[in-house]
């Protein structure tokens, strides 16, 4: 593992990320040729084509220091969740780099790679192979893993048959056993009945306050003012401000009033 | 060159354990609820291979002179069973795991080659009743059998490199599911599977040699029913074939990965 002056676990250097709106849906062969045919068409399409591009995110820069706790915040689709999976490798940026100094738990979406028709036990080792874990930890923290879910007495059902809050509970013991230097949350996940919502809630909370390096991203001013040092205020993929979390909270407070 | 083959070492140790688990999934997923469960590994290849003996010796009175059609037809079907499975599940493979793809980093590579190990496993089961019938007709073994997984690597690293070259067209194109279909009926019957490649008139049999599995069914055969050991050109071909197609499949693959994630 490098390590820079300072201590920088995530560099993100002028990242822009650009989608295709339209891309693969207008295509074929037979306008593909009428297209190749008349140049008049072939201009109009271009055009579209264009007008079809989406930049998700626009030239965004940032450091993160070791412990850390970063909240983003914005408005809907102003490009924070895409600026996570660019962060957690999901993603590669059209343009920029980013560069990250240590392991990272995404937790965006649970139960990645779940299959519905192996049962929970099968489920905890397929689940944790998708998320990267060795197979050490996977058998040292079984247990705990089951212990958490409390789904004891249905490890050998096939996960098809459980209820949604059972399987979103799996997934979230399976998620957050691992101790990781960089930790991805997109929404805190309160997941399964009253009781274990609470619990659950704990877990998150005890992870992003345990000292590792957490990018975070909420709705709730509240919880993001609550947790986080620093903020970054996103709006149509472009960095609007960065800063301290009051500060910045604040600022965006006053442009969603003033709306 | 020395750097990317380390690479692909440290990403092959590391996700080890990923590709385990998927084949394992696909293995517990195909048989699960089925009475016989793996039976029909053995049970499948060889009832398929009953109806076209059947349907070869008896209505079109298939036979070669010399030769025991049974472990002829059976060596073929063998071979190309694995290439047709593998490299279909391989297709959509990448396509099939897009869900995966979005939430998390995986290497994506790990989707067809998990694929084309998965049907590996089956294919060495399928070896089983492939025996039986050699020992079965009497066509007896010999010392030469023992070169025969030579083939069935370069069968595999051809398979993948199709895996490759074909998941990823089908990222783009998903027309590519029904085209590839007809490609592999018109294959069948373009490999000399069921019948005599001396039936082939002289001056079309060159298209034919341009046919990867041509040359490893030639060599498998060589081994199994004529005894010997197959020419030296033969092992050329096998070799520039699979590595070939194993390259361009990689290229190709190593090309376009990163533009998977806009088409889902």
């Amino acid at each position: 593992m490098k390590k820079t002056k300072k201590d920088v676990m995530i560099k993100v250097d002028n990242v822009s990320m650009r989608f295709n709106l339209g891309i693969d849906k207008g295509f074929s062969l037979k306008q593909g040729f009428v297209n190749m045919l008349d140049p008049k068409k072939r201009k109009a399409q271009k055009e579209a084509k264009d007008k079809n591009e989406f930049w998700a995110l626009k030239d965004v820069s940032f450091e993160v220091n070791r412990g850390e706790v970063i909240g983003f915040i914005g408005s809907n689709g102003a490009g924070k969740s895409t600026l996570l999976k660019v962060v957690a490798g999901v993603m590669k940026p059209t343009k920029g780099k980013v560069e990250a100094y240590g392991n990272i738990c995404p937790m965006i979406e649970l139960g990645a790679g779940f299959d519905s028709q192996l049962t929970a036990r099968e489920n905890i080792y397929l689940n944790g192979a998708v998320l990267g874990y060795p197979k050490e930890l996977i058998e040292a923290k079984f247990q705990e893993i089951v212990d958490f879910s409390e789904l004891h007495d249905f490890l050998d059902v096939p996960v098809q048959n459980f209820s949604s809050g059972m399987v979103a509970r799996l997934a979230f013991s399976i998620a957050t056993i691992v101790e990781p230097e960089i930790l991805i949350v997109d929404e805190i996940l309160a997941v399964g009945d009253m009781a274990f919502q609470k619990k659950s809630l704990n877990k998150m909370m005890s992870m992003i306050k345990g000292g590792t390096t957490v990018l975070y991203v909420s709705h709730s001013i509240d919880q993001v003012k609550s947790l986080c040092d620093k903020a970054v205020w996103l709006e149509h993929g472009v960095v609007q401000d960065a800063g301290d979390c009051e500060k910045i909270c604040k600022k965006y407070e006053d442009f969603v009033n003033n709306r | 060159m020395k750097t990317f083959m380390n690479n692909i070492m440290y990403s092959l140790q590391k996700y080890k354990f990923l590709m385990s688990q998927l084949v394992s999934r696909d293995f517990k997923v195909k048989y699960k609820r089925s009475v016989l469960g793996i039976v029909w590994s053995l049970l499948y290849p060889v009832l398929t291979m009953a109806v076209m003996a059947l349907v070869f010796t008896n209505m079109f009175k298939m036979s070669m002179p010399g030769v025991n059609y049974l472990v002829y037809l059976m060596s073929g079907l063998v071979l190309f069973n694995y290439f047709s499975e593998a490299s279909n599940l391989a297709m959509s493979s990448v396509v099939g795991n897009f869900s995966l793809l979005n939430k998390v980093y995986i290497p994506k590579y790990i989707f067809p080659l998990s694929k084309c190990l998965f049907v590996g496993i089956n294919f060495l089961l399928t070896l089983i009743p492939l025996y039986a019938i050699i020992l079965l007709t009497g066509t007896g073994l010999n010392w030469y059998h023992l070169l025969l997984p030579f083939a069935f690597i370069c069968l595999f690293l051809f398979t993948l490199g199709m895996g490759f070259i074909l998941s990823t067209i089908s990222v783009f194109l998903r027309d590519m599911f029904y085209i590839y279909g007809v490609v592999l009926t018109l294959w069948t019957y373009m490999t000399p599977i069921m019948y005599d490649f001396a039936m082939i008139p002289t001056q079309l049999q060159f298209i034919f040699k341009l046919n990867p599995l041509f040359w490893i069914l030639y060599f498998v055969r060589d081994i199994i029913i004529y005894h010997q050991v197959p020419g030296i050109n033969v092992w050329i071909y096998c070799l520039l074939f699979a590595f070939g197609f194993l390259f361009i499949g990689m290229f190709v693959f190593k090309k376009n990965q990163d533009k998977f994630i806009y088409y889902v």
